[in-house]
């Protein structure tokens, strides 16, 4: 059986989310998934099961036979984007518009937009997404507190990437 | 110096096409996909996927910025734009230039000769190849009528900035080249941004010829033969075939000649295409523009000539010498493609995207197929409606059509609709199957008569 695909993940989150269960512990060959409304739940390991980090790719198997250093190095990084870590249901995710460079702070060496629990409100900015040295702000969303920070400063990500969490107040 | 780590700029067959390439000559592959091809058959394929931008193509394939971006941030050294979306824009070549980034295409200069219509009509005529008797840029219709009474009716309006039959008014007389010229105006300015028009002698009854060709960037280039494309409904393909078999051959190598003359001009680098239009009651044949990219139909050309035309371009791009010289290419056979499109042709071609249920396709001798769809994928509103081209080889044009005709009776597609019947149909077709077909003939001819075939 193939493991479930990005999108799959998603779907099952919003049903659990949207459903009155508690907990949702899900066992696959090469594939474990945990989700739980208790942000105190715990199951030993993370979401993403050990030494399977390509599952967010979406590939049954390598097709071509290419380089294998690259590949499962790529791989890797492929799957980072879409990989939800645990966070409690309540937490909002901040998300990448477009493709770019992340940036925390305005230019380097100045202080960053936002730090761990600082206060936002909607319009605040939090980063800056760079595409070719044109720099477009990203703002909150909801006020609320930082709560995660998942991207570090200089690196690249893609449409849709989780940037940060915010709980909202 | 090889290429090392592709960007792939696209999406569906082409995009697969490239990824496949780049593999088989140890070239990695990062795809630049939209979030609607998150679980493309490309992306599952390349090394590597990373998504642009949402679905929306403004926000995600036709970024140029974007797209260079992505290719700098994945380490890659090269970029391939595919056709369609940015492939002919100057702009991606010279972002590409600026930032170290190889771009699988021409330079950002020769996609600015032969791009604007107007510069490669001058570029041809410096040439010494043949054009239609056409005006320079025109100001207005007072401008257009003068024109047309100087070389008489019929004429056509062209836009200066773009094709694939926007901006193109044809009049009989100057009451309809009057009241066309606005009409044609407005739509060149919506398409491309551009109103400017030209005017050229309309061929009545036309061909459309094409030659492949591939430059190495210094000078040399080699041609691939030439493919007959007249096969086509508002002056988009739907058959295309190589060799054109009714060409006589003494014009069929003076074609040839013409094409690589014009682009050697130019020091021309990259797989690129001189469209004609070959006039058959005069025998004679005029430019009309270049291709500055891989086209969709350029597999007629691989079957008939024994050559990759996509790993060629990768070569050159990587600054390898051609691989070959023009005496080594000895076409061979015939081979027809058909697009096939998720459109209903019983509803106005309507698109028709969707999940599809069952996905059956010719297999044999001499049969190609050319696609990233398969069953249970996706067909997404978003983007051109092409889900596979279908091509067929055979030792001569005799044994394609009669593989083309067992090939498409055998492709089932359900789950949405498509223009497979029609284009059995035309395959079927004695028009089509005694090679007596021109331009317009499947608008003329073949249309009004599938419509009423009671099917």
């Amino acid at each position: 059986m193939n493991k479930p695909t990005p999108g799959d993940v998603e779907a099952l989150m919003e049903l659990f989310e949207k459903s009155d269960w508690k907990e949702l512990d899900l066992r696959m060959e090469g594939f474990e998934l945990f989700l739980s409304k208790d942000s105190a739940a715990r199951r030993a390991g993370s979401v993403i099961a050990k030494g399977n980090s390509d599952v967010g790719r979406a590939v049954p198997a390598d097709p071509g036979g290419h380089g294998p250093p690259y590949a499962s190095a790529q791989a890797a990084q492929n799957a980072a984007p879409r990989e939800a870590p645990p966070v409690p249901s309540n937490w909002l995710a901040v998300r990448a518009p477009n493709l770019g460079t992340f940036y925390r702070a305005p230019k380097p060496g100045a202080p960053p937009y936002v730090e761990l629990g600082q206060q936002v409100v909607a319009d605040t900015e939090v980063c800056l997404i760079e595409v070719m040295k044109l720099f477009t702000s990203v703002r909150a969303g909801v006020a609320g507190v930082v709560r995660k920070l998942v991207v570090q400063d200089g690196e690249m990500v893609e449409h849709d990437q989780v940037l940060l969490y915010i709980e909202p107040q | 110096m090889p290429l090392r780590r592709l960007l792939i700029a696209n999406r569906g067959e082409i995009a697969l096409r490239i990824v496949r390439a780049a593999r088989a000559l140890g070239i990695e592959s990062v795809l630049a996909a939209s979030a609607a091809d998150r679980e493309s058959l490309a992306a599952k394929e390349a090394d590597r996927t990373v998504i642009l931008g949402p679905a929306k193509a403004s926000l995600s394939y036709l970024n140029a910025p974007l797209v260079v971006h992505a290719a700098k941030a994945t380490g890659c050294d090269a970029l391939h734009p595919g056709y369609g979306f940015l492939s002919e824009r100057a702009e991606l070549a010279r972002l590409c230039e600026d930032n170290g980034i190889r771009f699988v295409g021409p330079t950002a200069q020769s996609i600015e000769q032969v791009g604007g219509k107007i510069a490669a009509r001058e570029l041809a005529q410096a040439a010494g190849v043949p054009l239609v008797q056409g005006s320079g840029k025109l100001n207005d219709a007072e401008e257009a009528l003068r024109f047309a009474d100087s070389v008489g009716y019929p004429v056509v309006t062209k836009a200066s900035a773009g094709g694939g039959g926007r901006g193109m008014v044809v009049a009989h007389n100057a009451a309809q080249l009057k009241a066309g010229f606005e009409r044609a105006s407005v739509e060149a300015q919506e398409a491309f941004g551009d109103g400017t028009l030209f005017l050229e002698r309309f061929v009545q009854t036309a061909r459309h010829v094409e030659v492949q060709v591939m430059g190495d960037g210094a000078g040399r280039v080699l041609h691939f033969g030439e493919r007959d494309c007249s096969a086509q409904r508002r002056y988009q393909k739907m058959v295309e075939e190589a060799p054109g078999a009714i060409l006589p051959s003494e014009i069929r190598m003076r074609l040839h000649e013409s094409a690589v003359r014009l682009l050697s001009s130019i020091r021309y680098r990259n797989a690129g295409t001189v469209e004609f239009l070959y006039d058959v009651e005069r025998r004679e044949f005029y430019f009309i523009e270049v291709n500055a990219r891989i086209q969709v139909e350029h597999p007629v050309s691989e079957m008939i000539c024994g050559v990759d035309l996509v790993q060629m371009q990768l070569r050159v791009a990587g600054g390898e010498p051609l691989p070959l010289q023009q005496a080594d290419i000895h076409p061979r056979g015939h081979a027809i493609e058909v697009r096939v499109i998720a459109e209903d042709p019983d509803r106005g071609f309507a698109p028709c995207p969707g999940r599809i249920t069952r996905w059956q396709t010719a297999t044999g001798e001499g049969v190609r197929l050319d696609t990233a769809m398969h069953e249970g994928a996706m067909v997404p509103p978003y983007y051109d409606s092409m889900i596979a081209k279908l091509i067929v080889h055979g030792a001569d044009r005799v044994q394609a059509v009669s593989r083309l005709q067992a090939a498409l009776d055998a492709f089932v597609v359900e789950g949405i609709a498509t223009n497979l019947p029609l284009l059995r149909h035309i395959a079927a077709h004695t028009d089509f199957v005694d090679n007596r077909i021109s331009t317009r003939w499947l608008e003329q001819t073949l249309l009004p008569g599938y419509a009423t075939a009671g099917r």
